[in-house]
């Protein structure tokens, strides 16, 4: 069939829903069929997955001329999207095309709630177009004989791939694509992304920064314009609107007509105890919203968020408090307003929850933004701006991450073996390892087969084993079964079920948080009062109760950071502080009285300033710096600022930071004066320094937990099914001490250090801000008590501490001071 | 005796304390040293355990493996004692090849050995018994009682281990810092672990229990 007649039967098919294909959706069309590989740049709900779906079922036309009537069986495409919640929607997507176009294609899912039935029945029988997740496609390519399965598979599209991007799972995408590359013969590779600052870099990874594949793809860009608007919540009384804070009920009044003037709204919140609170205090002061409210989070079951989800599209729903867990995909046409709750942290995700509003093609999506707290006003003001002008961040992508690949190795491992000498070309054409030395190479290699990188007689590691023609090979049913339930762990924190004691699942928490509890215990969770019975293998049981609590579970990933971009969008807004009144905006018009306030002692920094203020308070000696360049980078540069402070005598203090600033807290006073004299936000010597501050291996001892569990060296047991291997648990920090003392030079160990620098602290960023500072004038304010710029800092309770006391003179000095 | 005495006072900060008359010493390694009876009283040590993890594939550092011998030959040189009895948990797990090191640690060891069995000890008591080491489910010298499971009983002072006990203390600015102790109530002592790839449990102490960190070298009541 000519390319002219596909095209053909794909218009009609627009014409028959009475749409028109857009200019993007053809040209995908066109290139898929041109056998082209790319990468496409559009929006959710844009119709991207027509734009992919249809050239992958026309393909199959092309080359089965009696698609009616005769059905071949096989793989012919893989649909990864990183969030299962979205498989069904692209499910349903893909069948009304496969069913109306009369061809026998069928459709299968396969994440980690299919069952095992349905995944048994997939080994012999797999539907020929699958849609899936990154890890599951792990797991297939850990299934023995997964070449034939793969042989014929014409397409991978990767969708949400901006979400994948910059993470691990990310890089395990990567090395599933090299594989496929291999094995199947006629591979065409799509992915799907948001808008973002590195598009062509996305693309890059995507395909390999050296491969033919990058050679002959295209970048289609979507270019849809859609309009949106944002507004300010703006309290009504600013004099009590309050200094800090992150839950922002305040304004919960302000928030109720704005549900009611509209069909339905999401409330995004940024942590799951926060959609909690406000799912909670929503109803208990308008309890007529009760039953046409709802939440949605990652830990709540997926019944619950299905059936959310489902009714969302009935239009049952007047208002839906979610997290980031309805950021991407699914088409929710009914919504009609967004409101952000809290800083968003980044323009692509504001953009995002922004377009999960007027969700068809030429609507205006409306977003709210709710500040948290006074200062937040600046950030609704500068994300004005931002949208406006499309200010999007990169997605970093990861380098030479080495417990990726050790976990993909023991999965060639455990499926059919492999050969170093043909993987070893695949894995150099990632981007991730592009870099990758033929010594570290075979350090790896060593790692998997002896533990270490010599050979010692009493030795009993035991892992992957080497045949004798050169095959690496898992030969262990238990070594291949404990593995195969690694896999999904890539972010892994130890979670428990929650489950009422007659049985039904309610969702998971983290086991932090249920070890604090006591039987009898009543806590808010999944929208429900429930006391804690007790803890029974790897789920905690529980009754409803009546009772009242302030208690909710916190998720240790709450934490996010200010995008390069934003930190700089959000300094020249407050900069227009110093502006005539009438040419500032609304937001900043509302926090005069907090700026005089702040001017009492102290200044509103201008462009060429950077702003010191000390003052003491009852827990010491307050020492507060604001460079305005986000969390992550605070966090640096504190502990850098500390370390060199040590350096002039000895001192403990603690560190405090927000995306404004950074606090020393000391029980002494620091001599700024002496700071400044030494010259100690100097550039030079950073990393050196930086590495050197005792906080370095804090953090990095942090990251070496997700090291530990994707690399296989700690095992979190098999909390689904409820079996605990407690003698083969330790935790990773025990791990990390020994690493440290005994083998530093281990590359898991070091990489630890690497994400540290180059994730978590953005080195390069910290140079920056500090060549930035070295060039503005310092105002040092000496303050008789806390200023409102300070303030969320200063109340900050999740704190870092450095010191170069001798520990044992600190333990001295804490004794008096002991507590539980 | 004063020989002996002597080289273990050169250590820094070193705690003697007194139960029931008798005179008892406090290792920052971890270990207890019962004077009148020239006995160390030594708790989960968890030898194997590195082993262990890595015939199941966890590929901890395998030198981590003779630091624990190092650590006991350090203990024993301190001391000299001529028993040294074990609360429990000596070995993390089943037979593996770290029993034969440990078999040359006993040979070049020149102390006789008791066991009090722990949980986790499931090697076979002939095992022991070839090494010349008799096992107790727990032991009473004078009025002390030794176990490995806490324990109170009328009339006795109880040594014993499985806690793995710490102490969180606070520095300003709602700082916390977690120490390995000796966690002593009115009538028992829970040994820390002597063990290095071991954890700990942080207990909360009482008006009427003393705690003992180790911090660094020295043990330091706080």
């Amino acid at each position: 069939m000519k390319q002219k007649e596909l095209f053909h039967i794909a218009e009609n098919w627009f014409q028959e829903q009475n749409w028109k294909p857009f200019p993007f959706q053809k040209e995908s069309w066109n290139a898929f069929l041109e056998g082209k590989h790319g990468l496409l740049n559009a929006p959710t709900g844009s119709g991207k997955t027509y734009a992919l779906w249809f050239p992958i079922v026309l393909n199959y036309i092309k080359n089965n001329p009696d698609y009616k009537t005769k059905h071949k069986k096989g793989l012919k495409a893989i649909w990864i999207t990183p969030l299962r919640a979205l498989s069904q929607e692209i499910k349903q997507s893909a069948e009304r095309i496969t069913q109306d176009l009369g061809t026998q294609m069928t459709v299968g899912i396969r994440t980690g709630d299919t069952s095992a039935k349905e995944r048994a029945k997939m080994r012999t029988n797999m539907p020929d177009l699958l849609i899936t997740t990154p890890e599951s496609l792990q797991l297939l390519l850990s299934s023995k004989g997964y070449e034939k399965t793969f042989k014929d598979c014409s397409a991978i599209v990767v969708d949400e791939w901006h979400e994948l991007l910059g993470t691990k799972r990310g890089v395990q995408m990567e090395l599933g694509l090299s594989r496929l590359k291999t094995i199947c013969k006629e591979l065409r590779i799509w992915g799907i992304s948001a808008t973002i600052g590195n598009l062509e870099q996305a693309r890059e990874v995507l395909l390999g920064p050296t491969s033919p594949e990058l050679e002959n793809s295209v970048l289609v860009k979507a270019n849809l314009n859609k309009k949106i608007t944002v507004k300010s919540i703006i309290p009504k009384k600013m004099e009590t609107f309050p200094w800090r804070g992150h839950l922002g009920l305040h304004l919960l009044d302000q928030v109720a007509p704005i549900i009611n003037n509209s069909k339905t709204t999401l409330l995004f919140t940024n942590t799951r105890s926060q959609c909690e609170i406000w799912f909670q205090k929503i109803l208990e002061k308008y309890p007529e919203f009760a039953g046409e409210m709802a939440m949605h989070h990652g830990s709540i079951n997926k019944e619950t968020r299905l059936w959310v989800e489902q009714a969302i599209r009935n239009e049952s729903l007047k208002a839906v408090v979610c997290t980031s867990s309805l950021d991407l995909g699914v088409d929710f046409a009914p919504v009609e307003t967004v409101i952000q709750i809290g800083g968003p942290k980044g323009v692509a995700r504001f953009l995002q929850r922004a377009g999960r509003s007027g969700h068809r093609p030429g609507k205006e999506s409306v977003i709210y933004f709710l500040p948290t707290h006074a200062i937040e006003l600046v950030e609704a003001s500068a994300m004005q701006k931002a949208v406006l002008n499309n200010a999007v961040e990169d997605r970093i992508p990861y380098l030479n991450s080495f417990d990726v690949l050790i976990q993909y190795l023991t999965t060639l491992a455990v499926s059919d073996g492999f050969y170093p000498d043909d993987i070893y070309p695949e894995i150099k054409q990632t981007f991730c390892y592009q870099g990758i030395s033929d010594e570290q190479w075979q350090w790896l290699l060593n790692f998997l087969v002896m533990g270490s990188q010599s050979l010692k007689s009493y030795d009993e590691y035991k892992k992957v084993e080497v045949e004798e023609d050169g095959k690496f090979k898992v030969n262990s049913r238990a070594v291949a079964m404990r593995h195969r339930f690694q896999i999904g762990t890539i972010v892994g924190d130890s979670t428990i079920s929650v489950r009422y004691q007659k049985g039904g699942y309610i969702g998971s928490i983290e086991e932090y948080f249920i070890s604090k509890l006591s039987p009898g215990d009543v806590f808010t969770f999944a929208g429900r009062n429930l006391e804690f019975i007790r803890i029974k293998g790897m789920a905690a049981h529980v009754r409803n109760s009546t009772k009242r609590t302030n208690k909710v579970p916190s998720w240790m990933g709450g934490r996010l950071s200010f995008s390069a971009k934003m930190s700089e969008l959000l300094r020249q807004e407050l900069y227009t502080a110093e502006l005539e009144f009438s040419e500032q905006s609304e937001e900043i018009q509302a926090l005069n009285t907090m700026f005089s306030k702040q001017r009492e002692e102290s200044i509103v920094p201008q462009p060429h300033q950077f702003l010191i203020e000390t003052f003491k308070t009852r827990d010491g000696y307050h020492h507060m710096f604001y460079p305005f360049e986000g969390r992550a980078i605070h966090e640096g540069m504190s502990s850098l600022l500390a370390y060199r402070i040590s350096l002039l005598a000895p001192i403990t203090c603690s560190l405090a930071f927000n995306d404004y600033g950074f606090e020393l807290l000391s029980d002494r006073e620091i001599n700024i004066q002496e700071v400044l004299d030494n010259n100690l936000f100097t550039p030079e010597y950073m990393l050196s320094d930086l590495q050197k501050s005792l906080n370095s291996n804090e953090m990095a001892r942090r990251k070496f937990r997700d090291i530990a569990v994707i690399s296989g060296m700690v095992f979190t047991g098999y909390p689904e099914k409820g079996i605990k291997m407690k003698h083969l648990q330790s935790s990773s920090e025990l791990l990390f001490d020994v690493f440290r003392d005994f083998e530093d030079d281990n590359l898991l160990y070091q990489q630890a250090y690497t994400e540290t620098f180059e994730h978590q602290l953005e080195e390069g960023r910290i140079r920056l801000a500090l060549e930035r500072i070295a060039q503005q004038e310092i105002v040092w304010k000496q303050c008789s008590q806390p200023t409102p710029l300070s303030f969320p800092i200063i109340t900050d309770r999740l704190r870092e501490k450095l010191s170069n006391e001798k520990l044992a003179d600190r333990i001295q000095r804490m004794i008096t001071k002991l507590t539980k | 005796m004063t020989i002996e005495l002597n080289l273990y006072h050169r250590l820094q900060m070193i705690q003697k304390i007194q139960i029931h008359k008798q005179e008892f010493v406090l290792h920052p390694l971890g270990g207890l040293f019962w004077e009148e009876k020239s006995l160390l009283l030594i708790s989960d040590v968890h030898l194997g355990k590195v082993s262990h993890f890595r015939k199941f594939g966890a590929a901890v550092p395998r030198k981590a493996i003779h630091k624990n011998f190092l650590l006991l030959d350090k203990i024993v040189a301190d001391f000299q004692p001529f028993q040294i009895c074990f609360l429990g948990d000596l070995f993390h797990s089943s037979l593996n090849k770290e029993w034969e090191l440990f078999e040359n640690w006993v040979a070049k060891t020149p102390a006789e050995m008791l066991l009090v069995a722990g949980n986790h000890d499931i090697i076979a008591p002939e095992k022991f018994e070839k090494l010349k080491i008799t096992i107790f489910p727990e032991l009473i010298i004078d009025s002390f009682l030794l176990t490995h499971h806490p324990e109170e009983r009328e009339g006795y002072f109880t040594f014993c281990g499985h806690i793995h006990p710490s102490i969180k203390l606070r520095d300003f600015g709602r700082e916390r810092i977690k120490l390995p102790c000796f966690f002593k109530s009115d009538n028992q002592m829970i040994l820390p672990a002597f063990g290095q790839f071991t954890g700990t449990y942080s207990l909360d102490p009482k008006d009427s229990d003393e705690v003992y960190a180790i911090v660094e070298d020295s043990v330091i009541k706080v």
